[in-house]
């Protein structure tokens, strides 16, 4: 059986200027397995994969390709080693058509010029691969998320990988399209392709991978195969101490109704969404991708024109059409989509968390209360490393996450729009965002929570509503919560209508 | 454990381009005094303080139109191309205008000028055309325009009114020896530094240079502020076009030519990066001395004005160049 190793690292580490991100990490992946990596935000899983990948010329230590010591100093080189990565941060080429990214470098031409047909055929088959049905001539910015996510996944593909990288592929992604990728990788399973996984979720993990390998701080802790360690060892072999299993708790009840939606519509994204949130209260939105539920955040926030309706925040009308007008009131939007429209990546860290409070005053903190702000945040989030002057790209996507929440909760927000809040934040982060969460709710804040993470939406939620085309189509309250319900209910209208 | 690393970090710069860090900020002035220290090998003569204003009023214009073109650099917008269109244009409406006496052919020189740059903004903020192209589209019409209205001749200051003269004298006052284009430029130069580094709009101009779309999900009215960094930069540039007005005593379409480029590579070898989001004003000042040095001991070398204008071409190229490979090499994974 499949015991010879594809890959075989010996002491290879990583130094960014200041950061020893791998540290003499020995690794085998062997051929043909499933090979997860997880680890804290932080903990070099990234760094350690773009090695693989050729993104770096300097790091140290040997990499053998079947069993030949190589040196992966270029993309170009990983990928003539037959390595593949799907990144963390998704890298496709916003006004280039879907087809001309998946099939990039080797378009098909016809003499000297590019031979459309035969791209948007080829395009079309690696998206059916993947189950995404768009036409290949959309440029990439107009998908969402998840699309993207989706074609990121079939560029890979189209070369034909012996190992496939995949940096927290489904951090983007809803259940059903997750469900859909664990199809696809036990596909590329039995063509013997090697995958190296990284999530932040034990339960995927546990579903789909044949070896685990542990990272913390830069070091690997250890491979072990799923069946001999349980969930908590493995949280405890993450962090290096015994998690704690401690109940969040609610300190009151959701109190009098204080944000109030009406008749809000945006053609063709959601239509006559009418809601109300308590002081207090957690409000789920729950439904499948493309359902419409960041059209509706954004709309809500003054990010995006809305038709028209309705917004009342303590007895006030909010105007929709502006979205400093909307964050004066005390709308704050967490956006989905951190790479493009959260933080300014070039930017340091302290001006990314002071940026939407510059805004939403029209004049500038000065120099001290910005410092305050930011380890204000960066305390409470447990940001690492809390520097404030580090750009925001040398943080792990994790901590970027951090800062992005950081920098709307240092709004001080009254109505708090999260999209996706813990996206790609390890275990131990997602408790901390969660506790925030419900700190907020206790304090007698509106939260509207969108989140693909059914557990999450099930925990946090006091009640949720269901939204499916862009209508809400039902309401659940706290006792009927559960995840499967939600999934139920999300997915029923759809059985209930197969036409659509 | 983990404070172990992070302190590690703490005390060490985040990896900045070496070349920007050279270029920018105050970097560029070892450049500049290594450039100084070259001119005198070159010339006996060069630091004499005749020399040296040899060196600083060539360039005092262009630092003027680099202070305000750096706003739309900084904003992610690269540059305007229709520079030398609306230096002439302001210069000319200037000099026509000075029958309204000295103050209100200034203000109708500077309105005109940022009645251009109002367009600008207008159609590249709020339309999002693409600001190379139309802002070159807009330099040929306005020049076009220009050539047609006045049948392509030279218009001259009028010198039958005590306006004329002061016109002249516009750019050739002095105040202790010092030329008072040189004070402005020092003015403007303190102002914009100013409005970058500690206003709201210094700000907002830098997010929405870095990143777009996260501006305009924070708040920031991106629109806005785009139109104003064509009108700051406008504003400048008509300054720039009435001062070379009476400095060369005439109204010309060819007035401000070449002030593009010049201005494109004193902000870019000043250190603002062309992708927008990062520079000093002081950085630009030092590279529109940079340029002034250049010029200044290449012609004591005996260089003659192609040679020059080779070597100036060649040295953007150098610095864009090697920016975007400093950048690749330092991984910046957000372009
Ligand atoms: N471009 C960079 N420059 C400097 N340091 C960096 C850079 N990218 C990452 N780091 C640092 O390297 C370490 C490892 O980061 P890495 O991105 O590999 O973590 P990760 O395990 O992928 O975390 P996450 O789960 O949050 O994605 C972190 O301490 C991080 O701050
Ligand atoms: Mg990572």
């Amino acid at each position: 059986m499949p015991d010879d190793p594809i890959l075989q690292l010996r002491q290879v580490s990583k130094r960014y200027p200041g950061t020893l991100a791998v540290d003499r990490v020995d690794l085998t992946v062997r051929r043909g397995e499933v090979h997860a990596v997880m680890g804290e935000n932080g903990a070099g899983k990234s760094t350690l994969m773009k090695i693989l990948a050729g993104s770096f010329a300097d790091y140290t230590g040997i990499i053998e390709v079947d069993g030949r010591a190589a040196r992966i100093s270029s993309p170009a080189q990983a990928k003539t080693h037959g390595i593949e990565m799907i990144y963390q941060e998704l890298s496709l080429a916003g006004p280039l058509s879907v087809a001309e990214n998946v099939l990039a470098g080797r378009l098909p031409r016809r003499g000297f010029f590019l031979d459309r047909r035969t791209m948007v055929a080829e395009g079309r088959r690696y998206l059916e691969q993947v189950g995404l049905d768009t036409h290949p001539m959309q440029p990439v910015e107009m998908l969402s998320q998840h699309e993207a996510q989706l074609v990121e996944i079939a560029k890979a593909l189209s070369n034909d990988p012996a190992v496939l990288v995949m940096d927290e592929p489904t951090s983007a992604l809803s259940r059903a399209e997750v469900k859909r990728l664990f199809a696809i990788i036990a596909r590329l399973k039995q063509r013997g392709v090697t995958i190296i996984y990284i999530s932040h979720h034990l339960s995927e993990v546990y579903q789909i991978a044949d070896r685990i390998t542990v990272m913390r701080d830069g070091r690997k802790i250890a491979t072990v195969i799923p069946a001999d360690v349980d969930p908590p060892t493995l949280v405890e072999m993450m962090i290096g101490r015994p998690a704690t299993q401690a109940q969040i708790e609610r300190k009151r009840e959701p109190g009098r109704k204080r944000f109030r939606v009406r008749n809000f519509t945006r053609a063709g994204f959601f239509h006559d969404i009418r809601f109300f949130v308590r002081a207090g209260e957690i409000l789920g939105i729950g439904g499948l991708a493309g359902a419409g539920r960041t059209e509706l955040a954004r709309g809500l926030s003054g990010v995006d024109p809305v038709d028209s309706g309705d917004m009342i925040f303590d007895g006030k009308y909010v105007d929709p059409a502006s979205m400093r007008a909307c964050m004066r009131q005390g709308i704050a939007y967490l956006t989905e989509d951190r790479k493009r429209q959260g933080l300014a990546l070039r930017l340091s860290a302290l001006t990314n968390t002071a940026n939407a409070v510059h805004a939403k005053r029209g004049h500038l903190l000065a120099r001290r209360q910005r410092k305050e702000l930011f380890s204000c945040q960066a305390a409470q989030l447990q940001l690492h490393p809390a520097q404030p002057q580090r750009q925001a790209a040398q943080f792990s996507g994790g901590n970027q996450q951090k800062v992005l929440l950081g920098k709307w909760l240092a709004t001080a927000p009254e109505v708090l729009i999260l999209d996706e809040p813990t996206r790609g934040v390890d275990v131990g982060a997602k408790k901390v965002i969660h506790e925030k969460v419900v700190q907020l709710a206790d304090q007698g804040k509106c939260v509207l929570l969108i989140s693909s993470d059914l557990p999450e939406l099930a925990a946090l939620a006091d009640r949720v509503m269901i939204m499916r085309k862009g209508r809400f189509t039902r309401e659940m309250s706290k006792v009927e919560l559960s995840e499967n319900a939600i999934l139920l209910a999300a997915n029923a209208d759809r059985e209930a209508n197969p036409h659509d | 454990m983990t404070d172990a690393r992070g302190d590690r970090t703490a005390n060490e710069r985040p990896e900045v381009l070496w070349l920007r860090r050279l270029l920018g900020g105050v970097g560029i002035y070892i450049v500049v005094l290594l450039m100084l220290f070259v001119g005198t090998l070159v010339s006996p003569d060069f630091l004499t303080s005749e020399n040296l204003l040899n060196i600083v009023r060539p360039v005092t214009l262009l630092g003027i139109v680099a202070v305000g073109v750096m706003f739309i650099t900084h904003g992610g917008h690269y540059v305007d191309l229709s520079i030398p269109a609306i230096m002439a244009l302001s210069g000319m409406v200037a000099v026509s205008t000075l029958g309204l006496g000295i103050v209100g052919s200034v203000v109708c020189g500077l309105g005109a000028g940022l009645l251009v740059g109002l367009t600008n903004g207008l159609l590249i903020g709020y339309l999002r055309l693409n600001p190379i192209i139309w802002t070159l589209a807009m330099n040929f019409m306005l020049d076009g325009l220009l050539r047609w209205s006045t049948g392509g001749n030279q218009v001259y200051p009028d010198y039958t009114t005590g306006a004329g003269d002061a016109f002249v004298n516009l750019s050739r006052c002095e105040m202790a020896g010092v030329p008072g284009i040189t004070l402005l430029l020092v003015v403007l130069a303190a102002v914009a530094h100013l409005l970058a580094r500690r206003t709201c709009f210094g700000d907002q101009l830098q997010l929405t240079g870095s990143a777009y779309d996260v501006a305009a999900t924070s708040g920031v009215s991106v629109r806005r502020v785009i139109l104003l960094s064509f009108l700051i930069s406008s504003f400048t540039t008509a300054l720039a076009g009435i001062l070379l007005a009476s400095l060369s005593k005439q109204g010309t379409f060819t007035n401000g030519q070449g002030y593009d480029f010049n201005a494109v590579t004193a902000v870019v070898i000043g250190g603002v990066a062309l992708t927008g989001g990062v520079g000093t004003v002081l950085g630009v000042v030092g590279g529109v001395l940079l340029i002034g040095l250049l010029g200044n001991i290449m012609t004591l070398a005996g260089w003659g004005s192609f040679d020059q204008m080779i070597a100036k071409g060649v040295l953007f190229v150098i610095v864009v160049g090697g920016m975007a490979y400093a950048a690749r090499r330092g991984g910046r994974d957000d372009e």
